[in-house]
């Protein structure tokens, strides 16, 4: 058969429709870029195969930021939340954070749209089979029914596709998700190009039915009122919100899941790649905490329109047989219907390593990876990363700097630096704890960090700048005990600058160390390496160091100072040969 | 992360540690006057640029010594930042009094390598002696990197350790809270946790001060005699000293425990070991004690002189010497083979390409073997470079994490204490202990987290 050849050729390619592939469909489309997003399936767009939740700490801090980059995440959040706790709030603002419950065909409604909606944007249903090359360049993608779209560079954002199996018990068949073949053509395709794969493990839970729970034995944990937006750009919530319930788990659920281990994935040897610790299966959390009594439960709506019933807590890969018993030994869900499984699945993931810091690989000019193919968990972590992936394929075509965002300036930044100078050997998941600036990454402050790169790359609304650059004045005004100008009207209003101003006056202290310490890393930031500096001719530089520095190419020495194994030392005396080549002083 | 930082003031002693009459201690950077000042006396309000004075070196009221101290004004220094040099007294505790006062006035030890590095970066040096420059700080801070690990002997390594995962552990109980996004950990108990945070100050504070009166850590070369048994290592030593410091007998395993003693070469101190014949058949269990002191030294060496008879063929208890030296030095320790007996070399005796030939007994060859000890310590103070004393970076990586475990403790003392706040003080307490022992990971905290709850989802 031979190949079509689309007659319109792209800038931008983007493999996948997930949290990553949209925002970087969008972001490139949004920049200008002749952008092209492919996908298995139109109508798994968004699709949120495990909790229909959006947030959480840290998480929370990420959607911020992604919205303040003019991304999507949190406007889709905003307008299919059926549920919104704000977390730790009886702990600092560093770490208070946002989370929703949505209505999971609503939220997949909303991006679907905004896909459609985006001029610069074509949306085709198709599976990518090979990533096409010109010398060491991308050079489009080939799908499975032979048609060759031409592209200067393409993002992969393959979630657990590549070469995805699902266990449930001690059967298992492929699967990228349920319901949905894998991508093995893609995964043979990247080991071609001579990236290095390795396989992760994730789960999630079953679903029940509604009529099969018994309510009044569980606790009811209503919704904020009112709830708080995720998006900068959001005035209010429209949606009437729903409880969520709780219940626990108890001795009997503990002695189902014992009985039953000898026939788990995970416990039988049959799954070995690595699962996230911090999503933990309950049959590990049984076995591993054996002294915890009772283990929360949270029952979560799927949508407004639907009787399912999401069990946060119990994700397992135990037979379904067993996963009835489990359910049914709960206070509350003696009567419980399972009406989807819970599963585990294994899949390929691209050592982070290879990618440069822009997310674009190493082995292949203008050919990105982002979300979970890169090794981490969470739609979230996914979102920033195709976000970031798809601003700089659109940088890149238009022969722009590329965007690499510091650890001083969002949870992006300490993600992506975390991903790319360490790796991963789990399913990597953001935490506050990743961050050393953390009372400077805040929820309230992502729009003052990042919405002057927003208005810059053109993602934001350039009618609003001006309220913007009031409300950032205002801000520091109030802070400094002045009084503030009126602001011209729009999303940011002078009670939120009020609101932010009060909670850097409380860190005041602590905020000027973050801030000193951040400028120190900044100085380092900008010393860059240049792309073509020989580490081979590096003599003064111990072997395993250069072997490292070789490995990973940082671009500058703040990067390589934070990749694991270099010394200050090396940091030093890298210091001394770049000043030798650059042959002037810093 | 620790990067280098350049726009702050440090100090060191700019001179071989333990050996001398006199010492200089240089101090560099924007504060380096003021800090100085802080403990001369009379005080150098502006003193005149590179002009000798002689001053009084105060601890509180206390003499510590009388210096001759010259500043110098930036950018006519060394380094091109102010410059303050004293050249005191070269005993051991005044070296360590003075750099810590100078610690305790706001500078901070510098790490190896980092004057010339100034000094490079402020365009002091031209770019060719770049490579010079790369090679002083690799040297530096391999010596650098052995001493802090094997100085710190005597349960005190330990106990900085010990310090450091309590302070982890502690940090891991916050981080666990923060990071809960099910709110599922009961409540941190306030007091109880303070009272651990408060145990951590009281033993960092008691160590810190230790190293402030000047405790001992012995700084010098070290290095350990090591060979087959009876291969001649106690006369060896015996010769480089001139007088007979051990026994010495025709017999395998004379020397049972390990001896120590001191010489200076060419003005470096070196602590000499001599250690019992690494002998697989030990006679005794006294010999085997011996041993295994033995090893023990192997491990702390700076650099190993593996001693072997020239007089005879290779022997198995050579092979074996080999082996263990091997095994138990430490990566990046220096190995100095030696063929000792080079009197009784015959026609039919071995001549090994790398090895120094000497005579214990007729002297022979010493001189040269005396400059290969001390060769490696030469290149590292070539001009500008530093020594490190390890009391001195001990002294300022325990304050400075007292200094935070006291402000985590004034933070504990608020009304429902925001634990975002007590989790920044216990990362600067792990920072400033990172000089000693390494970074404290965040990869560390939250293996620490989910060894020890249950969270997530």
């Amino acid at each position: 058969m031979t190949a079509f050849n689309y007659p319109d050729s792209f800038d931008v390619l983007v493999i996948g429709a997930g949290h990553a592939g949209c925002e970087a469909a969008l972001a490139a489309a949004r920049m200008g870029a002749r952008t092209l997003l492919l996908t298995q399936d139109l109508d798994a767009i968004g699709l949120m195969p495990c909790n229909p939740s959006i947030g959480g700490v840290g998480k929370g801090q990420l959607v911020r930021e992604i919205d303040a980059l003019g991304g999507e995440m949190g406007k889709a959040t905003d307008l299919s939340m059926l549920s919104c706790h704000m977390l730790n709030t009886s702990k600092g603002a560093a770490v208070r954070s946002p989370r929703a419950q949505c209505d999971k065909k609503m939220y997949q409604a909303a991006m679907k749209r905004a896909l459609e909606r985006e001029p610069n944007l074509r949306v085709v249903q198709d599976e990518a089979a090979r990533i096409l090359t010109k010398g060491r360049k991308a050079a489009g993608v080939l799908t499975a029914r032979n048609t060759r779209y031409n592209s200067r560079t393409v993002i992969l954002t393959a979630g657990t596709f590549l070469r995805g199996i699902i266990h449930i018990g001690m059967d298992s068949f492929p699967g990228g998700r349920y319901n949905h073949p894998p991508s093995n053509l893609l995964s043979k395709s990247l080991s071609g190009l001579g990236l290095k794969l390795g396989r992760l493990k994730t789960g999630t839970p079953m679903r029940l039915h509604a009529r099969g729970i018994d309510f009044s034995k569980c606790v009811r944990q209503d919704p904020d009122s009112p709830a708080a937006p995720f998006s900068h750009f959001t005035a209010e919530i429209k949606n009437t919100l729903l409880p969520c319930w709780i219940t626990r788990t108890g001795s009997a659920t503990a002695e189902v899941i014992k009985a039953g281990l000898h026939r788990s994935p995970l416990y039988s040897g049959k799954i070995k790649s690595t699962g996230p610790r911090y999503c933990p299966s309950i049959e590990d959390k049984v076995v591993k905490f054996p002294h915890h009594g009772a283990h929360h439960l949270f029952l979560e709506p799927e949508g407004f329109s639907t009787e399912e019933y999401y069990v946060n807590g119990l994700s397992t890969s135990l037979p379904e047989e067993v996963q009835v018993a489990i359910v049914r030994s709960v206070p509350g869900l003696e009567k419980a219907e399972i009406m989807r499984a819970g599963y585990a699945i294994e899949y390929d993931y691209s050592d982070p390593c290879q990618l440069d810091y822009t997310l674009e690989t190493r082995a292949l000019t203008g050919f990105y990876m982002a979300g979970q193919v890169n090794g981490t968990t969470g739609y979230e972590e996914a979102a920033g990363q195709g976000l970031v992936a798809g601003i700089n394929a659109a940088l890149k075509v238009s022969g722009r700097e590329p965007l690499v965002l510091r650890r001083d300036e969002g949870y992006l930044g300490v993600m992506i630096d975390d991903l790319v100078s360490k790796g991963v050997d789990e399913p990597y998941r953001i935490f506050t704890s990743r961050a050393e600036f953390r009372l400077l990454l805040r929820t309230d402050n992502a729009d003052l960090r990042l919405a002057p790169r927003g208005f810059a790359l053109g993602l934001l609304d350039p009618a609003l700048k001006e309220n913007f650059e009031a409300y950032r004045a205002a801000a520091e005004t109030i802070l400094a005990g002045g009084k503030p100008a009126k602001l011209p009207p729009g999303p940011w209003t002078m009670e939120k600058a009020r609101a932010t101003s009060a909670i850097e006056k409380i860190y005041a202290m602590y905020v000027q160390r973050n801030r000193k310490e951040a400028e120190k890393m900044k100085k380092f930031e900008h010393l860059r390496i240049p792309p073509d500096f020989s580490y081979a001719s590096a003599k003064a530089l111990p072997n395993e160091a250069r072997h490292k520095l070789e490995k990973n190419r940082p671009l500058s020495l703040a990067q390589a100072g934070r990749i694991p194994g270099i010394t200050p030392a090396d940091v030093q005396l890298l210091w001394v040969l770049l000043e030798k080549r650059k042959g002037g002083r810093p | 992360m620790k990067l280098p930082e350049t726009s702050d003031t440090i100090a060191a002693l700019a001179t071989p540690p333990g050996a001398g009459a006199l010492a200089i201690i240089r101090i560099s950077g924007p504060a380096a006057f003021s800090t100085a000042s802080s403990f001369l006396a009379p005080a150098q309000r502006d003193p005149e640029h590179s002009a000798a004075r002689l001053l009084s070196v105060k601890n509180g009221p206390a003499l510590v010594d009388r210096a001759v101290v010259v500043f110098f004004r930036a950018p006519a220094s060394y380094t091109g930042d102010d410059t303050v040099e004293i050249t005191c007294h070269g005993s051991p505790y005044i070296i360590r009094t003075i750099l810590n006062l100078a610690v305790k006035s706001g500078a901070r030890p510098a790490e190896p390598g980092e004057f010339t590095l100034r000094a490079f970066l402020n365009g002091k040096m031209d770019l060719a002696q770049a490579e010079a420059v790369g090679e002083l700080i690799a040297a530096g801070s391999a010596g650098a990197h052995r001493a802090a690990i094997t100085q710190a002997e005597g349960g005190l390594s330990a106990e900085v350790r010990g310090i450091r995962t309590a302070l982890a552990g502690l940090l891991a109980e916050i981080e666990a809270r923060l990071d809960d996004s099910y709110e599922e950990i009961p409540a941190l108990e306030t007091r109880a946790f303070a009272r651990r945070a408060a145990a951590a100050r009281g033993k960092t504070l008691s160590l810190a001060a230790g190293f402030g009166a000047g405790r001992g850590i012995r700084d010098g070369v070290k290095v350990v005699i090591t060979g087959a048994p009876n291969s001649g290592k106690s006369s060896l030593l015996n010769a480089l000293l001139g007088y007979d410091r051990a026994m010495v007998s025709r017999r395998a395993g004379t020397t049972r425990d390990t001896l120590e003693a001191s010489l200076d070469i060419d003005g470096f101190s070196i602590l000499f070991t001599d250690t019992a014949g690494l002998n697989a058949r030990a006679a005794s269990p006294l010999e085997r004690e011996g041993i295994k002191r033995a090893e023990k030294a192997i491990a702390l060496a700076d650099t190993i002189v593996l001693v072997k008879d020239a007089s005879v063929k290779e022997s198995p208890g050579d092979r074996r010497a080999e082996r263990e030296t091997a095994r138990l030095a430490l990566k990046g320790t220096r190995l100095l083979r030696v063929l000792n007996k080079a009197d009784l070399l015959t026609g039919k005796s071995r001549r090994a390409p790398g090895c120094l030939l000497v005579s214990a007994k007729t002297g022979d060859g010493l001189p040269k073997f005396k400059a290969a000890l001390v060769a490696e310590q030469k290149k590292v103070f070539r001009d500008g470079a530093q020594a490190v004393v390890t009391s001195a970076r001990h002294f300022a990586a325990l304050s400075g994490a007292a200094a935070e475990l006291a402000g985590l403790e004034a933070v504990l003392k608020k009304n429902r204490p925001p634990l975002e706040l007590a989790a920044e003080h216990l990362r600067g307490a792990l920072a400033a202990l990172a000089s000693l022992l390494g970074e404290t990971t965040p990869e560390e905290v939250l293996g620490n987290i989910f060894k020890n709850f249950c969270v997530g989802k």
